[in-house]
C-alpha cells in the first residue's frame, strides 16, 4: 500500500521536472507536451505525425510523453491534482472521463472548429454532464465479421445481410460439413459481449435509442427488443465448433486463419492477425432483422485527446487539436495503427484494403458504442461484467433461454442504478 | 569468555538484519493491509475511518458476498483435491523411490519426478490447456469449459506441477528412518506392507502432517495457475474463481469491474485469518501429539 502512495507524488514531481526542463530546453517555439498511454505508438508520433504538424506550425512544438497504461488514469490524476500534466491530456471514453471533467481537469471546447467534424454521437463518450464536448475524438474500434471468400465462393454464397440470410448462410456451410460456420467459443466471455451481443444487438434495440434508453430509465432489459437481440446471439450456437466451451480467442483466431472456418465475428483490432496467413479475406457488418430496415455498426470510442484547464499554452494546445481533427491527422494515424478507424464524419483513405472495406460499413449505418460501459457499469454488479457472465451461461448450458438472461441483467443493473429502480 | 548478557547482545545484532527486513517487507505491509480495510480511501481526499464497514459490504451485498462465498467453497473443493491426491501420490511415489526395489535408477526418477515443479505455471496452463483443447488436443470435451469440470480439471492440473513437492519432502524424512528397525522388522517376519504402515509411516507422520498443512496454505493462497489459465474473471460462471482471484479483482479491479482498494483490503484480511487461524489450531491440537520416536 504504502509503495503506492509513496510513487503518486513521486510520479507527479517527475512530471513536473519533465515538462518544466523540455519548457526550458525550446524557450523559442512554443512546446507543449501530449499525455498518452499508447506507449506502443511512441515512433508513430515522433516520427510521423508530430513531423507533419510541425512542419506546418513552426511556432509549436509537441512532445509526445506517454505513461504506462496501467498506471495512466492514476498518474494523470495526480500531475493534474498537483497543478502539473501535459497540456494534452489523452481521455478514456465514458465513465473514467466523465469523472475528470466533473473534477475540472479539461478546458471546454466549445468553439473549436475543427469539433464540426464529429456528430454527436461520436462526442458522447467525452461530453460532461453539460453535454458540452471536453475532449476530440481521436480513434474508435469497429466490430463486425470476417470471412474467408474463398470459402464463400466455393460454396455459392453471398455475404448476408438480414438475420435470416445469416442463418441460411450458416445452415449451408454446416450442411456442406467442411467448414465450421462460425469461428466463435465461449471461453473468453468479454468477447461474447463485444464481438457479439453488442455488435449484433443495435440493429434490435436501435443502436442509441435502447441504449440511452436504458441509460435515463425509459427502457428495460427485459423489454422485447433486448430479449429479440439475445435470442438472435443465441441462434448462433449450433453452428460452434464442438467444444466452443473452451476455445478461447486465440483458438477461434487460429480456426479461421487455418481456413477451417468460414465466418469469423470480431473487432476491428484483429485485423493483422486475421489476414496474417494470407487468406482472401472479406468484411460484413451485422445483419438487419428484416430487409429494408436501418443498419446498425458498433463503433467503440477508444481515445480523445483534450486540453488540460491549466495548461499554460491553451492557444497553441487548441492549433494542434483543430489539426488532429482534420483528415491530414486522421490519415497519418489510422494508417499507422490498422485496426484503429477516425471518428470524424470527412471521408479518410485506409491504405489496408480490409480497413478501407470496415470503414465502408459505416456508410449508411448507424453508429453506436457497446451497450454497457457508459454509466451503466459504474456499480455493482456492473452490467458489462454480468452481460460477458451471462452470456457465457448461455452458450456453455442448455437449459437457460435468453428471457432468463434478460431478468437476470435487469435485476443486477436495478439493484443498483437510481434510474433503473422506479 | 564472553559473559551471558554480551553473548545475548551479539545475538541480537546477528539476528537484527533478518528481523529488520522481516518486519519492513513483511509484518508491515500486513499491518498497513490490515488497518487500510478499517478506512475509506478512494474516492475521497482524505482517508476516512469507517469501522467495519468494509467488512459490512463484503459480507452482506449480495453480489460482493455470494461471489466471495463462492470463491471460499471453490478454493475449499481446490484444497481437497491437492489433500486427496497430490499428497498421497506423493507419499505413494516417496516409498516406492525408497523400497529399495528401483536399485540405481532411484536417482533418475527421482529427478523425472520432480521437473514438473520446476516449470512455470504460465508453461504448465499453456501446455495442458493444449493438451486438452477440443479442437487440436486429445480430449473432445470442453473440460475448462464446462462449470462441472473446470475446478477439478486446473485442481488435477496444479496436482501434476507440485506433486513432486511432497514426494521429496516425504522422501528425505523416509531416507531418515533407520535401517535396523527395517531390518529388524524384517526379521521378525514383517512383510513390506507392514513394514511401511507399522515402522515407516509413525516415524515420518510429523513431516506428514507438515506436508498436509503446507498444502493448505499454498492453496489457500493460490493464484497464479487460475490467473494463467482464466484470467481475473476465472469463468465458466465463476466456477473456477478461487480467494487469490477475487482478491485479485476486488483490490485491483479486472475489465469489468472497477478496483475497490478498501474491500481488497479486507478480502485480504479475512484470507491472512482464515489462514491463520487453521494453521494456528492445526499446530495446537494435532501436531503436538504427533509424537516424533528418537532412535
Amino acid at each position: 500500500m504504502r509503495s503506492i502512495r509513496v510513487s503518486i507524488p513521486l510520479a507527479a514531481t517527475l512530471g513536473v521536472m519533465f515538462s518544466g526542463g523540455v519548457g526550458a530546453a525550446f524557450a523559442d517555439p512554443v512546446t507543449i507536451t501530449l499525455n498518452s498511454w499508447r506507449t506502443e505508438d511512441i515512433a508513430v508520433w515522433q516520427d510521423t505525425i508530430l513531423p507533419a504538424f510541425e512542419a506546418k506550425h513552426p511556432d509549436i512544438k509537441v512532445e509526445f510523453a506517454p505513461i504506462n497504461t496501467n498506471e495512466y488514469n492514476a498518474a494523470v490524476q495526480s500531475q493534474i491534482e498537483g497543478g502539473a500534466g501535459g497540456d494534452l491530456i489523452t481521455c478514456r471514453p465514458f465513465d473514467v472521463n466523465r469523472e475528470w471533467i466533473k473534477r475540472g481537469y479539461f478546458e471546454p471546447l466549445e468553439g473549436l472548429p475543427g469539433l464540426e467534424n464529429f456528430d454527436k454521437t461520436s462526442r458522447a463518450a467525452w461530453s460532461g454532464a453539460d453535454d458540452k464536448a471536453y475532449c476530440l475524438p481521436v480513434a474508435a474500434v469497429l466490430a463486425g465479421f470476417y470471412y474467408n471468400a474463398d470459402i464463400f465462393k466455393e460454396l455459392g454464397l453471398k455475404v448476408p445481410t438480414t438475420s435470416a440470410e445469416f442463418i441460411d448462410v450458416l445452415q449451408a456451410i454446416k450442411k456442406d460439413g467442411r467448414y465450421t460456420p462460425l469461428a466463435y467459443g465461449s471461453a473468453e466471455s468479454w468477447q461474447l459481449a463485444y464481438n457479439g451481443l453488442y455488435s449484433i444487438g443495435p440493429a434490435y434495440w436501435k443502436g442509441e435509442e435502447g441504449r440511452l434508453g436504458l441509460i435515463d430509465g425509459k427502457k428495460k432489459l427485459t423489454d422485447p427488443e433486448f430479449v429479440d437481440a439475445i435470442a438472435a446471439f443465441e441462434a448462433w450456437k449450433p453452428f460452434l465448433p464442438s467444444g466452443q466451451e473452451s476455445l478461447n480467442y486465440a483458438d477461434m483466431t487460429q480456426l479461421f486463419t487455418l481456413g477451417k472456418a468460414a465466418i469469423l465475428p470480431d473487432g476491428s483490432w484483429d485485423i493483422n492477425q486475421a489476414t496474417s496467413t494470407g487468406l482472401n479475406v472479406g468484411v460484413f457488418g451485422p445483419p438487419v432483422p428484416k430487409a429494408g430496415d436501418q443498419r446498425f455498426l458498433q463503433e467503440m470510442p477508444d481515445m480523445g485527446i483534450g486540453i488540460n484547464a491549466k495548461s499554460a499554452h491553451k492557444e497553441a494546445a487548441k492549433t494542434f487539436l483543430d489539426w488532429v481533427a482534420g483528415p491530414e491527422f486522421q490519415e497519418l494515424y489510422v494508417n499507422a495503427a490498422p485496426g484503429f478507424f477516425a471518428m470524424s464524419s470527412k471521408p479518410v483513405t485506409y491504405k489496408n484494403k480490409l480497413a478501407q472495406d470496415f470503414a465502408d460499413l459505416k456508410k449508411g449505418a448507424e453508429l453506436t458504442p457497446r451497450l454497457a460501459l457508459d454509466r451503466l457499469s459504474a456499480g455493482t454488479p456492473p452490467l458489462d461484467d454480468e452481460t460477458w457472465r451471462l452470456l457465457q451461461v448461455m452458450f456453455t448450458k442448455s437449459d437457460v433461454t435468453p428471457q432468463q438472461v434478460a431478468t437476470e441483467l435487469q435485476t443486477g443493473l436495478a439493484s443498483w442504478y437510481g434510474p433503473q429502480k422506479k | 569468555m564472553i559473559s551471558p548478557a554480551a553473548a545475548y547482545r551479539n545475538l541480537l545484532l546477528f539476528v537484527l538484519p533478518a528481523l529488520a527486513v522481516y518486519l519492513v517487507f513483511a509484518v508491515l505491509p500486513l499491518a498497513t493491509s490490515i488497518v487500510m480495510s478499517f478506512f475509506q480511501t478512494s474516492g475521497t481526499s482524505s482517508d476516512t475511518f469507517v469501522g467495519l464497514a468494509n467488512y459490512e459490504r463484503l459480507f452482506t451485498h449480495p453480489t460482493i458476498s455470494g461471489r466471495f462465498w463462492n470463491a471460499l467453497l471453490n478454493n475449499m473443493q481446490y484444497f481437497a483435491i491437492h489433500l486427496i491426491v497430490e499428497v498421497p501420490m506423493g507419499l505413494l511415489l516417496a516409498a516406492l523411490l525408497t523400497s529399495g526395489k528401483l536399485a540405481r535408477s532411484e536417482g533418475i526418477y527421482r529427478t523425472l519426478l520432480f521437473i514438473p515443479a520446476t516449470l512455470s505455471v504460465v508453461i504448465v496452463g499453456f501446455v495442458w490447456r493444449l493438451i486438452i483443447n477440443p479442437l487440436w488436443g486429445l480430449v473432445g470435451f470442453p473440460l475448462l469449459g464446462t462449470e462441472s469440470t473446470a475446478l477439478t480439471t486446473i485442481s488435477l492440473m496444479s496436482v501434476w506441477q507440485y506433486f513432486g513437492i511432497p514426494m521429496v519432502f516425504l522422501y528425505s524424512a523416509l531416507l531418515a528412518v533407520p535401517n535396523e528397525l527395517v531390518e529388524a522388522a524384517n526379521i521378525d517376519g514383517a512383510g513390506g506392507w507392514t513394514t511401511f504402515w507399522k515402522i515407516k509411516f509413525p516415524l515420518i507422520a510429523p513431516q506428514f502432517g507438515l506436508i498436509a498443512i503446507l498444502t493448505y496454505i499454498w492453496t489457500f493462497n493460490g493464484f497464479d495457475l487460475v490467473f494463467a489459465l482464466n484470467g481475473s474473471a476465472p469463468g465458466p460462471n465463476y466456477s473456477t474463481d478461487i480467494l487469490g482471484t477475487y482478491f485479485y479483482r476486488t483490490f485491483f479491479g479486472s475489465s469489468g469491474q472497477l478496483a475497490d482498494l478498501d474491500l481488497g483490503a479486507a478480502v485480504a484480511t479475512i484470507i491472512f485469518l482464515t489462514v491463520l487461524l487453521v494453521t494456528a489450531a492445526y499446530f495446537w491440537l494435532i501436531q503436538r501429539r504427533l509424537k516424533s520416536y528418537s532412535v
